[in-house]
């Protein structure tokens, strides 16, 4: 039965145009379209008018924080710059109102661009200072270019909102324009959320150095959010300056945009279904705390405080879970078992996954097969040094079509740096590195993973806050073509991109034995699994080159015998394998070739039979014959 | 524009450069302590300031007493906020423990309306009012105050962490919590430290000011921010920068605000942060890391 649920699960076509949990969606739609209903007077009109367009800024927020990690302190800038750019283009320049929300959110965005492009290139605090100040200086500008804005006393008769001579006169009618409109917004972002980007977005967010090796853009990634979520903010401030019709610079400081992060925070950071209780939260608590005067803005810093220690993933954490996917895991915290992800409802399997293919026994020279083919990754005489440490002297290697080079050498010798240096992840200072004839030294570690080169990684990489499938599926990034707008859109061709990469993916499980666990989070998987899981994502896009960083680290022997089967058959596809492996046995019986790395120089190189004859080799690898306890190969 | 106002407007630099340099450390110390950016820090300025102008004022306790009274509470309010709701939280999502001081800033300044209103308060300025020329230039007894105070914290400072078992530990614990703690080293006793002294400072900072520029329940916002972005400016983390960062940004706002337009004083200052950010974003004295797998 479970089974059963499960393969539909896992082959239910994508909706058109909306997310998948559009039932939650439309039960809230009713909700809002039934509750003025209750509405006594304009004033929950106003007070849920002005809930809406704090909500559409929360939305944005949340997007960027979700994708970077990182918060802006600068969304009331581009919340106030929406507002008084459409205020001063329709009311000033009388441009009609539909031009001045393009020019505003033109504008928006150009800024949020300018902003984005210096900041978003660095890791930490950044994004943070750079808003902050540009915030303020925003506020400041508003206030003092009177000409324009009408400085601190404000800027009034904007007209409202409207097309010809229909018009959003009254409270009751903006209602309804703004919480479509947001309806609207929210299922776009959604759609993103759970597109072929949002899965690009939240591996971002939780290892951006892998993220870039499975060829995703992280650095554009991060700038498209950035902006996107600007002009979330821009279009909240355009039309709340044309339901207001009057505006000022003090809405639009700085302490709005705490606000506003506040919002995100309580109500879980990232989860798109938190920020809109942690908004309708924090926008009805000075309402409500109205009564008590000079207690309301303690009680709202108390309230505020005792939230966010209290609830460790914000507000209404079940409401947040179960709308998105990338909460499930807090189903398991709470008790309540998700039957797709939790691991005892998972079926039985049979032991570990069959091993492909036979692995060969014990290293014949004979079964070497003829490399009459180029080399493929050709590198030359490569040097690199961390300050005054020489990593890497004048290395040359180069890897066949499917054949498999291992690159082995003690504790420290450079050989993680020489895979690193393939991927981009470190800058080459000296030497070449060419993939089937064409330079990729000095390529950025996506591109480099884009011309087809993948790899796997000493310390596996796998992303907690995806399923066993989005894992895998981020391997297939660079074959879908769907950018940000199909993405929100949900356009027929995303749907079917998807739904073949998917199908592609599951079959690819299907041959690591690890289909069963398909809609698992990753932290169910064993590490052989996780390996395993590793090794397909990197063969997903059909790399010419595949690097294993140590694969047999941490497994037991049974575990590397089948794990060598699957790299072996990897071996008859064609693929070139460069491998660094400290499991000699491992070494010795996949690899064709073998390279010896020694404090950053090669030292030999030549098949296993001759590398465990090189003295050069015994002395510096296996210990010397003097020490006489060398066997251990 | 006129240059004879150039010393003036560089004593008035200092003298706020060296408040902004007070504050600044005070975010400096709770960062390398936690990796955190207290928000509350403008809040514990106000408070060390409204808590002299309580007692001097109010209950006319004699001002050396009050000052040390004050500087003690806040280093107090400090460590209550680090082993309450800091320590208590069970998200320990770095954004959400930010989002927590953001709370306690709202919470303080809610406290701060409720106990001495909303007016703005002033406090009598030290060695009187009567400013004596310099070069050219007219400097306040306080202004002497504050860079003197300033330089002397700043040295105290110094020996506590060069000099100091406990100020060692500390630079341990930022260095590396983990390998602190296996050499015996309580890092949760020292990031209580970080808080009182952050707590100290900024009070300390705070009743420096407000002979000058007075201070109300919400002063500590702006004060706050201009801390921030001192140490920004200056790396943030690093202690030396933090001081340049102070001085830089006291300096470039008075030069601003005297020779091109008072109008826009702040925004220049931050104009400068940004400007620090994009040249060089490690800030002036800052370390660039470099990430790994």
């Amino acid at each position: 039965m479970i089974e059963h649920e499960r393969e539909i699960e896992l082959k239910t076509p994508r909706t058109a145009f909306l997310p998948s949990n559009w039932r939650y969606l439309l039960a809230f739609a009713v909700a809002i379209l039934v509750l003025p209903v209750f509405f006594r007077n304009d004033y929950f009109y106003l007070f849920f008018n002005i809930l809406a367009l704090n909500a559409i800024v929360v939305l944005g927020l949340n997007l960027l924080v979700g994708s970077t990690g990182q918060v802006s302190l600068g969304h009331a800038a581009f919340y106030g710059l929406g507002a008084y750019i459409s205020a001063i283009a329709s009311t000033t320049f009388h441009v009609p109102l539909f031009f001045s929300l393009c020019i505003s959110i033109l504008l928006v965005a150009a800024a949020s661009f300018l902003l984005a492009l210096p900041t978003l290139r660095l890791e930490g605090h950044y994004l943070v200072m750079a808003t902050l100040g540009f915030n303020i200086i925003v506020s400041i500008i508003l206030g003092q270019m009177e000409s324009l804005t009408g400085g601190p006393s404000g800027f009034p008769g904007i007209p409202k909102l409207g097309i010809g001579s229909w018009t959003l006169a009254t409270d009751r009618e903006f209602y309804y324009f703004i919480w479509i409109s947001f309806l609207i917004i929210f299922a776009l972002t959604l759609n993103l959320t759970e597109s072929r980007i949002g899965r690009a977005l939240k591996a971002i967010h939780e290892k951006e150095l892998t993220a870039r090796t499975l060829a995703i853009p992280t650095y554009a990634y991060k700038v498209a959010t950035f902006v996107l979520s600007a002009v979330y903010a821009g279009f909240a401030g355009f039309c709340y300056a044309h339901y207001l019709t009057f505006i000022s610079p003090k809405t639009f400081d700085i302490f709005y945009s705490v606000q506003i992060v506040t919002m995100v925070a309580v109500g879980g950071m990232g989860s798109l279904w938190g920020g809109l209780a942690g908004a309708a939260l924090l926008s009805a608590l000075p309402e409500v705390l109205h009564q008590f005067e000079d207690l309301q803005v303690l009680l709202y810093g108390l309230i505020l405080m005792a939230v966010l220690v209290a609830c460790p993933k914000g507000l209404l954490p079940f409401l947040a879970a179960s709308a998105s996917p990338v909460l499930s895991r807090l189903f398991h915290r709470f008790g309540r078992a998700n039957p797709t992800s939790d691991r005892a409802h998972a079926p039985k399997r049979g032991g570990i996954s069959p091993a492909p293919a036979e692995v060969p026994p014990a290293r014949a020279i004979t079964s070497r097969p003829d490399f009459r083919e180029e080399p493929i990754l050709k590198i030359n005489s490569l040097s690199l040094s961390f300050g005054g440490l020489q990593a890497l002297c004048e290395v040359s290697l180069e890897v066949s079509p499917g054949e498999i080079v291992a690159l082995i050498g003690p504790n420290g010798a450079g050989k993680t740096t020489v895979l690193n240096a393939i991927s981009g992840l470190l800058k080459v200072q000296g030497g070449t590195i060419s993939l089937a004839e064409k330079g990729i030294s000095g390529l950025s570690p996506h591109q480099i993973a884009a011309r087809g080169i993948g790899r796997t990684f000493q310390a596996v990489q796998v992303f907690q806050a995806l399923s066993v499938i989005d894992n895998l599926l981020l391997g297939y990034h660079k074959l879908g073509r769907a950018g940000f707008a199909s993405a929100c859109l949900r356009t027929s061709r995303e749907r079917h991109e998807e739904e073949m990469l998917r199908a592609q993916a599951l079959d690819l499980l299907e041959s690591y034995g690890l289909r069963q666990m398909a809609l698992c989070g990753v932290q169910h998987l064993s590490l052989l699994e996780q390996k395993l899981l590793e090794i397909a994502r990197s063969l997903a896009a059909s790399p010419r080159v595949l690097l294993l960083d140590e694969p047999a680290g941490g497994i037991n022997p049974r575990e590397s015998e089948l794990l060598m089967g699957h790299i072996n058959a990897l071996k008859t596809k064609g693929v070139g394998i460069l491998l660094v492996e400290h499991d000699m046995n491992m070494v010795m019986r996949l690899a064709d070739r073998i390279y010896v790395l020694q404090h950053g120089g090669l030292i030999a190189s030549g098949t296993p039979s001759e590398i465990r004859k090189d003295p050069r080799v015994i002395s510096a690898y296996l210990g010397t014959k003097q020490a006489g306890k060398a066997g251990r190969s | 524009m006129s240059w004879s106002l150039i010393p003036h407007l560089l004593v008035a630099g200092i003298t706020n450069g060296g408040i902004y340099a007070l504050i600044a450390l005070g975010y400096c110390l709770i960062q390398n302590a936690t990796g955190l950016v207290n928000f509350a820090q403008g809040e514990f300025v106000m408070l060390g300031a409204m808590i002299v102008v309580w007692l001097h004022n109010g209950l006319n306790i004699p001002l050396p007493v009050a000052f040390a009274i004050a500087i003690l509470l806040v280093a107090a309010t400090g460590i209550l906020l680090e082993k309450g709701p800091i320590r208590h939280s069970r998200n320990r999502d770095i954004l959400t423990l930010v989002m927590i001081t953001v709370g306690a800033s709202i919470s303080l300044r809610g406290a701060g309306m409720m106990l001495w209103g909303k007016n703005a308060h002033i406090l009598p300025s030290l060695g009187g009012d009567s400013p004596f020329i310099f070069m050219n230039a007219a400097i306040l007894p306080q202004s002497l105050w504050i860079m003197a105070l300033s330089v002397l914290v700043l040295g105290l400072l110094y020996f506590f962490f060069h000099m100091t078992l406990l100020g060692k530990a500390m630079r341990a614990v930022s260095d590396n919590r983990m390998g602190a703690a296996l050499i015996g080293i309580s890092a949760n006793r020292l990031i209580a430290l970080a808080f009182a002294v952050s707590g100290a400072l900024g009070a300390l900072a705070g009743i420096l000011i407000t002979p000058i520029t007075s201070m109300s329940y919400d002063g500590g916002l702006m004060l706050g921010l201009k801390g921030f972005s001192a140490a920004i400016l200056g790396g943030y983390g690093s202690v030396a920068g933090a001081v340049a960062g102070g001085l830089l940004l006291g300096i470039a706002e008075s030069l601003g605000a005297g020779l091109i337009s008072s109008a826009y004083k702040d925004a220049i200052a931050f104009l400068l942060l940004l400007a620090v950010l994009f040249v060089r974003p490690a800030g002036l004295f800052g370390k660039t890391h470099v990430r790994r797998l």
